[in-house]
Order: C-alpha cells, then sequence, then structure tokens
C-alpha cells in the first residue's frame, strides 16, 4: 500500500478544468518534485491534498483511509501539512513567538488559560531544536515581518515542523529566493527528508533544485499528467522537452 | 382580520422598499470601497433636510432630483478627502469608525442648522389621497414610494448592466488588482461608486421623510435594518440586498399584526436563523475559511 | 506594514529585561499607586472622584473589548449590548431581589457573559466586515427588546427605583459613597486587568494573537480558529458585562442607549485612541476620552461633532493611538 494515492482526480471550477485525471502514488519517504509551466495545475494539486478545497473526481488516499473530502484541519491532525506560495506567518510577531504558536499548537495547548513552569519548559526547549534544524537560532527574537523573504519560508518551514508532519507540501519553497537563499533551503529540504524522514511534495520552477534533489519527479502540464520518473528519464522525455519548449528552455523554466 | 394582515402586510413591503434603497447603497459603498459607510443614515437625513429647504423654491419634483444630488456633492468632499486616505489599511475598523464619527458631525450639523425638533415635509396633494374607499390604506403616497424604489431599483441595475462605470463597477467587485492592472482608475472608479451609494441614500431619506417626517436621527432607524438586509440577502451580491430588505420589511410588517412589541426584534431573529442555517446569506458567495 | 510591526512590539511578551526588577514591573507598580491614590489628588486638581469612577469603568469595558478587537482581531461592534445586559442584570437585581450589590453585580457579569458565550459562536460565523456587521445587528436586537419591554426596563425611560447600598462583610461594612465605590471599581478594574494579562500570555493567548496575525497558517496547523474566536468573544463579553453593571451602579439608573451600537462606537474609540495593540491602551483612551467629553459637553452644545472629530482625528493621525504613537518613538 502506496503512502500517498491520487485515483483520477481532477478539480473543475464552473466550466473551468483546472485538473483531470491525475493518478499518481508516493511512497513512504519519498522526496517528489512536482514541475509543469505556470498555469499546469500544480498548486490546485496541493489545494486539493491539504484539503484547501475538494476534489470534483476521483479519490484521495492517505496512508491507505480515504481523505477525499477531508478538512484542512483534521488533515493536519493525520499529518498532512503545508507552506504556501505566498508565505504564511505571523508577520508582527518574533520568530520565537511564531514557533511557540506552532509548538503550543503541537503540544495541545491551545486552550489552556495559563501554563505550568515544567510546560513552559518543554515549549522553550521544543523551540530551540526546531530553531537549530531551520537554522534561525541566531534571528530568533527578530520580528518575523522585518526578516528577508528567504528567512521568513524558513521561519515557516520552522512552523509547519513543529506539528511533526508525515507529509509536507512545499509550494515553490525557493521562490523569489537569492543564491545564498537558495543553497540554504535546498539543504533544509534535503535534510528534512533524509535525518527527520519527512515525505515530501515540492513544487519548484528551477530545475537545478528539481533534478539535484528529487527522488521522482511528476510533470503535469494543462492540468493533466504530462509524464513522471527519476530525473534521467524527465530529462531525456521528449513531451517533456517539448511541453517546455515554449518558455526559455529546461533550465529557466519559471 | 384578512384586511388587517393584507394592510400589514402591504405595510412591510414599503417598509422592505426603504430597507432595499438603503441596503442597495451600502452594498454598492461594502463592495468597491471596502467601507461599512455607517454615516449612510445621516446621509439620507442630510438630503431629507436639503430637500425640506429647496421644496419652497423647487417644488417637490426639483428637491427629489436635486437633494439626493446635493448629498452626493457632499459626498464626493467626504470620499475624496477623507475615506480615501484609508483605503490601503488592511484593518476594517479605520473607515468603520471614520464614518462613525462623521455620522455624529453630520448629525449634530443638521441640529444646528435646522434645529432638534421633527418637521413635515410637504408632499403633493394628490398623493395623500387614499386610492378607494375600501382599501383605506393605500394612499397614492404607498404606491409612490413603491413606483420610485423600483426605478430607482432599475436604473441602478441598468447602469451596472449596460453602462462603462457600471461594467467596471462589477468587475472591480470581483476583482480591484486585475482591473486596476488593465489600466482602469480605481480612484475615480471609487469616488463615482461611493457617490451613487449616497444618492440612493438620499432618494430614500426624501421618500421617508415625506411618510414619517424629518428630525435628524431619522436615518438611525433605517440603517440597522440596512445592515441586516445585507447579512440576510448575501454578503457580495446587490440582488440579494434588494431581496433581503423587502423579506425583512415584510416579515416585520406581518409580525407588527401579530405582536406589534416584536416588530423590530423579529427582523434580528431571520438575522441570527439565516446565520446558523447558511451563514453566506441568501445569495451570498462562499468564502474561503471565514 | 511597519506600522503593524511597531505597534505589535508592545503588545507581546519579550525576553526578560536584565536586572533584577523589569521595568514593565516597576510600571505597573507605579500605575497601581497612582490609581490608589486617586481620592487623595484629584480633587486637588478640580476632578471628582465619580469621573474617575467613570473612566476606570469605560476603560474596564475597552479592555474586555480590546481582548477580541486588539489581540484576537475580532471587530465587535455589538459589545455595548453585554455592556448594557449586565447594568439591567445589576439594576434588577438590586430592585427586585436583593440589597448586595455584591450579589447583583455577579448576576450583571453572568447575564451578559452568558449572553456572549451563546451569540458569540453565531458572530465568528463570519470575518472580517461582516463579523462586524452581525454584531452591531445582534447588539440592536437586544436594545429594541429593552425598548419595547417596558414592564420590565422600564423602556425608553430607562430602569430606575435601585440604589447603591453599602457592603456588608463579616465584621466590616464599606460604604458606597463615592470615595468606597470608587475603591469597588478599582479592585474589579484591577482584578480584570490581572485576568486579561494571565490570559494573554497563556497558550490560549497566543493562540488569539495567531488568529489576528494569521488565522489561515492556523487553520493549516488545525486549530479550530472559530471555537477560539468564540472564546475571546466571551471573556470579553463577561468582562465587559461586569463593567455595565458597575456603570450602573454609578448612575442608580440605567437606560438603552447603555445598549446601543453607539456606546459599542465609544469603547471602540477608546481602544484605538489608547493603542488597541497595547494592554493599557484602553486606559490612556479612556482618560482622554472621558475627560474631554466631560469638559466639551459642559462648554457648548456641539458637543456631538468635537466628539465626531476625535473619531476622525484619531483615526487620520493615530491609527496606533496614543500608546502605540509614544512606543513607535521611543523604539525610533
Amino acid at each position: 500500500m502506496s503512502f500517498l494515492v491520487l485515483d483520477s482526480v481532477g478539480r473543475r471550477f464552473g466550466a473551468l478544468r483546472a485538473l483531470s485525471d491525475i493518478s499518481l502514488s508516493v511512497e513512504s519517504g519519498e522526496l517528489r518534485a512536482i514541475i509543469g509551466p505556470n498555469g499546469a495545475g500544480k498548486t490546485t494539486l496541493f489545494n486539493l491534498i491539504s484539503g484547501f478545497f475538494p476534489p470534483t473526481e476521483g479519490n484521495i488516499t492517505f496512508e491507505g483511509a480515504p481523505i477525499t473530502a477531508v478538512n484542512p484541519t483534521e488533515l493536519v491532525h493525520r499529518g498532512i501539512i503545508r507552506t504556501f506560495q505566498i508565505t504564511e506567518i505571523f508577520l508582527s510577531l518574533t520568530v520565537y513567538e511564531n514557533l511557540r504558536i506552532a509548538v503550543e499548537t503541537a503540544m495541545g495547548l491551545n486552550l489552556r488559560p495559563w501554563i505550568s513552569r515544567a510546560q513552559r519548559a518543554a515549549v522553550a526547549e521544543r523551540i530551540a531544536e526546531l530553531a537549530a534544524i531551520v537554522r534561525i537560532e541566531s534571528k530568533l527574537h527578530r520580528v518575523a515581518g522585518e526578516l528577508s523573504h528567504g528567512d521568513q519560508r524558513v521561519v515557516e518551514i520552522g512552523i509547519v515542523l513543529a506539528k511533526s508532519p508525515k507529509l509536507l507540501l512545499l509550494d515553490e519553497p525557493t521562490a523569489g529566493m537569492g543564491d545564498e537563499e537558495t543553497r540554504h533551503m535546498t539543504d533544509l529540504i534535503r535534510r528534512l527528508n533524509k535525518e527527520q524522514h519527512i515525505t515530501m511534495l515540492f513544487v519548484e520552477h528551477d530545475m537545478a533544485i528539481v533534478f539535484g534533489i528529487a527522488d521522482r519527479i511528476t510533470v503535469l502540464d494543462n492540468g493533466k499528467m504530462l509524464a513522471e520518473g527519476n530525473a534521467a528519464e524527465i530529462a531525456a522525455n521528449p513531451r517533456v522537452q517539448s511541453a517546455y519548449l515554449g518558455d526559455a528552455g529546461l533550465g529557466n523554466a519559471a | 382580520m384578512g384586511l388587517i394582515l393584507l394592510f400589514n402586510a402591504f405595510n412591510g413591503l414599503i417598509q422592505g422598499a426603504f430597507y432595499a434603497l438603503m441596503a442597495l447603497g451600502l452594498a454598492l459603498i461594502l463592495g468597491l470601497n471596502n467601507t461599512i459607510n455607517f454615516a449612510q443614515g445621516a446621509f439620507m437625513a442630510l438630503a431629507a433636510y436639503f430637500a425640506f429647504t429647496l421644496v419652497p423654491y423647487t417644488g417637490f419634483w426639483g428637491a427629489l432630483i436635486a437633494a439626493p444630488l446635493l448629498a452626493g456633492v457632499i459626498g464626493f468632499a467626504v470620499e475624496t478627502v477623507l475615506v480615501r486616505r484609508l483605503y490601503s489599511r488592511k484593518d476594517p475598523i479605520y473607515t468603520l469608525l471614520l464614518t462613525f464619527g462623521l455620522a455624529l458631525i453630520i448629525q449634530d450639523m443638521i441640529r444646528t442648522i435646522w434645529g432638534a425638533q421633527g418637521k413635515p415635509l410637504a408632499i403633493p396633494g394628490f398623493l395623500n389621497h387614499p386610492l378607494s374607499n375600501t382599501y383605506f390604506f393605500l394612499t397614492g403616497y404607498r404606491l409612490f414610494v413603491v413606483a420610485v424604489a423600483l426605478i430607482g431599483t432599475g436604473a441602478l441595475f441598468a447602469v451596472l448592466r449596460f453602462t462603462r462605470i457600471g461594467i467596471r463597477i462589477r468587475a472591480g467587485n470581483a476583482d480591484l488588482e486585475t482591473i486596476s492592472a488593465l489600466g482602469v482608475n480605481i480612484y475615480l472608479l471609487r469616488t463615482a461608486n461611493f457617490i451613487i451609494g449616497i444618492v440612493f441614500a438620499g432618494v430614500a431619506g426624501i421618500l421617508a421623510a415625506g411618510q414619517l417626517g424629518l428630525n435628524p436621527t431619522m436615518g438611525d432607524a433605517l440603517i440597522m435594518p440596512a445592515f441586516v438586509a445585507i447579512v440576510v440577502g448575501g454578503v457580495g451580491s446587490l440582488v440579494g440586498s434588494l431581496l433581503g430588505g423587502l423579506i425583512i420589511g415584510l416579515a416585520s410588517g406581518i409580525t407588527t399584526a401579530f405582536f406589534p412589541a416584536a416588530s423590530e426584534v423579529v427582523i434580528y431573529v431571520i438575522m441570527g436563523i439565516m446565520l446558523v442555517v447558511r451563514p453566506r446569506g441568501l445569495l451570498g458567495q462562499e468564502g474561503l475559511f471565514e | 506594514m511597519t506600522m503593524e510591526i511597531a505597534s505589535a512590539r508592545t503588545a507581546v511578551a519579550k525576553p526578560p529585561a536584565p536586572g533584577l526588577i523589569s521595568r514593565r514591573v516597576l510600571g505597573n507598580v507605579a500605575l497601581g499607586l497612582v490609581l490608589l491614590a486617586v481620592p487623595f489628588w484629584l480633587p486637588l486638581v478640580g476632578g471628582y472622584t465619580d469621573l474617575a469612577s467613570r473612566v476606570l469603568i469605560y476603560a474596564l469595558a475597552a479592555m474586555g473589548l480590546n481582548l477580541l478587537l486588539g489581540f484576537t482581531g475580532g471587530l465587535s461592534f455589538g459589545h455595548a449590548a453585554y455592556f448594557g445586559l449586565g447594568a439591567y442584570g445589576v439594576g434588577l437585581m438590586l430592585k427586585y431581589e436583593t440589597h448586595s450589590i455584591l450579589l447583583a453585580l455577579l448576576v450583571g457579569t453572568l447575564v451578559g457573559g452568558i449572553a456572549a458565550t451563546l451569540l458569540g459562536p453565531i458572530a465568528v460565523r463570519r470575518r472580517g466586515i461582516y463579523f462586524a456587521m452581525i454584531t452591531i445587528a445582534i447588539g440592536q436586537m437586544f436594545y429594541f427588546l429593552a425598548v419595547r419591554w417596558n414592564s420590565l426596563t422600564g423602556g425608553e425611560d430607562g430602569l430606575t427605583g435601585f440604589s447603591r447600598h453599602p457592603i456588608k462583610l463579616p465584621g466590616l461594612t464599606v460604604p458606597m459613597g463615592s470615595v468606597g465605590f470608587f475603591y469597588l471599581v478599582l479592585v474589579c478594574f484591577g482584578a480584570c486587568a490581572l485576568l486579561l494579562w494571565t490570559v494573554l500570555n497563556s497558550p490560549l493567548g497566543h493562540t488569539f494573537v495567531g488568529i489576528r496575525e494569521n488565522y489561515k497558517r492556523l487553520i493549516f496547523l488545525g486549530v479550530r480558529t472559530k471555537r477560539y474566536l468564540a472564546i475571546s468573544f466571551a471573556i470579553s463579553g463577561f468582562v465587559v458585562a461586569l463593567a455595565g453593571g458597575l456603570n450602573a451602579l454609578l448612575d442608580n439608573f440605567t437606560s438603552p442607549n447603555t445598549l446601543n451600537y453607539t456606546l459599542s462606537g465609544d469603547f471602540l474609540i477608546i481602544a484605538v485612541l489608547g493603542g488597541m495593540r497595547n494592554f493599557w491602551g484602553p486606559l490612556a483612551g479612556a482618560v482622554i476620552f472621558i475627560l474631554v467629553r466631560d469638559y466639551v459637553s459642559s462648554i457648548t452644545d456641539n458637543w456631538m461633532t468635537v466628539i465626531g472629530l476625535i473619531f476622525v482625528l484619531s483615526v487620520l493621525f493615530f491609527p496606533l493611538g496614543i500608546l502605540g504613537f509614544f512606543n513607535r518613538k521611543s523604539a525610533s
């Protein structure tokens, strides 16, 4: 039984078909890239898996259980967590406070109108741990809104990590980043996959990253599956090449 | 009993026409200007007082046209000098408090200029007579109110559907960023929209004054039901606001027949039921994660 | 953007400051002493004790509202309803049931607070502007109830026929003259401030602030945001209801105006004027608002225009409120 299975999934918005007949399966521990030209339906796919809206056709199963029409809050509890194309963090709070909300949520403390000394210490310890994993320790007491775009994305990943996801969906994690930030993010994604054993799907435009770290690659075009395979297979696939020809070639497909 | 019920239902519908006119103006401004215009009731009173002053010179009909336009001019000033500065602030509290303060100022001005005492607004004599002896409640003025409400609403929808500015207003309601990117001057569009909303309030104010007379706080009694009409009809839908206004007017009228003391409370009960059963209202769009 | 950042800094607990006693603790102690001494210094500067009670009562209401408004991001324009319910609860209890103002206050607070607890879940079904419209409409329902239910509430003339009796404790009778009552208000204010402070520094309070900041992120962390909005709504409802009960005791009177949305507007502008992201903002706002209104209404009939101008000018020029404004200055 595969970890995540999509069976002939499609989504319509009125007359518009955003996605149709998507069937794919992701194994536990896999690092899967989703690529495709703009408007191919990558973000729509993420929205379906994360419960942002339900598919109009087909079924999705996660760890063998159907999750087709399950709401996002419940999906989070089952271990599916996502980031967004536009970074969604708590902008006017410090990084520490950002992580604290996530950690307290993960520890199920939200309803507590007070907190014991021991719990406070446990929260602080977990925050330090997360900050170390995503390497944001030096900026813990800076206000998140004042950080660089790249650092904000890192904070967002720290936030979602607090919930110990089984399946992490990253929507364009390196978009708009400089070289150094991109390297840091790429390294982080790889470490989370290898060291924390988190299964990941990520949408990415930078082919160097995709071919560099992804175990397998799914190519979408015009709302349909175009191809699937490892880096070598995708690079050699003539249909993929022609889909990208309209853009400036493979290396610069954004 | 049947006649009384009919009377109250009809009365309620007329009341509903007021609510609908108010709600339409509010909903327009809520949509494109992203502002709950608390001063809508004050503008309504202002137009009615303008009409009161104009009637001796222009007659009722002239005042019915000119006074709302005058209120529109004040609305133009308010939008360009004050409201516009707040569009960039995401938190809706600022426009809410601004227009709330404006309402206080306008009411106080009216009190200072025209006095706190209620005044009658003279309407043409022929509108005052009952149309028949059996249906004594059917005065010409009541029919006239319904007619004006119909014409006004019809004109609004025609403008929105067929004129360039109307089409842009509707497009702006759907997606302001996109039409801005297409080169439409959204500042101008929002100003125009605000003025149209105020003119609507003005017409409603004069009609109400013809029936109930003038006083500085006359708008207060209509603005709350207009809010309820928008919530019941569905936020983001002008037709919904119209329907919402008629429904709560009718409900309030019918309740008057059985349990007069509850005639105001009933509209809030309807709203509460709607929120529980169908939070987006009759014709409202579903917001993601509201 | 910079505006929000600057304002939020003051709203959140920073890492503990170096030194034995932080500046924050010192400031709070100083504030407490100033308030405790009000009956002694206020007459010297030409004030009267009842005015100070009024300031504290409005500050308490605005602080309660601000838990929802400034810290949870819920723009309620209908909290006067819970204020008024508290006021009518106290008035009716004293008129018909008891001479104990403490028991009356308890009942009034429960009446208003429970109403908020029951109605909050309906209001939080929508967000933003629509939440504001719904809260105001729910509030007006109570206003019309009070106006129409003449036999119980006295209708538009308001509810009279009750008064403050001394508080009888075992071995001690506290007179409820102006000064005695001021200290009752101060005790209530202090207790609620402590309660709100504790909540804001707990995981529950952190969740509230998270909802204000980014409810989408919280939903995708698995938090049922509506539930927490409703909790914040309820807590603020209890605090506001207590303030309303105290207000009825101060006046020995209450009327439908204590339920009306115009009073909700006053509470909102007090919070905004003082600084809604600041814990003590509503207190600062109440001092300014009540003093200005008291003074202006004594010198001109057009005081409504002045109040309206306060709304307009503070929205245009002090969006962060007075405290937020000074905090930003000292930060830069």
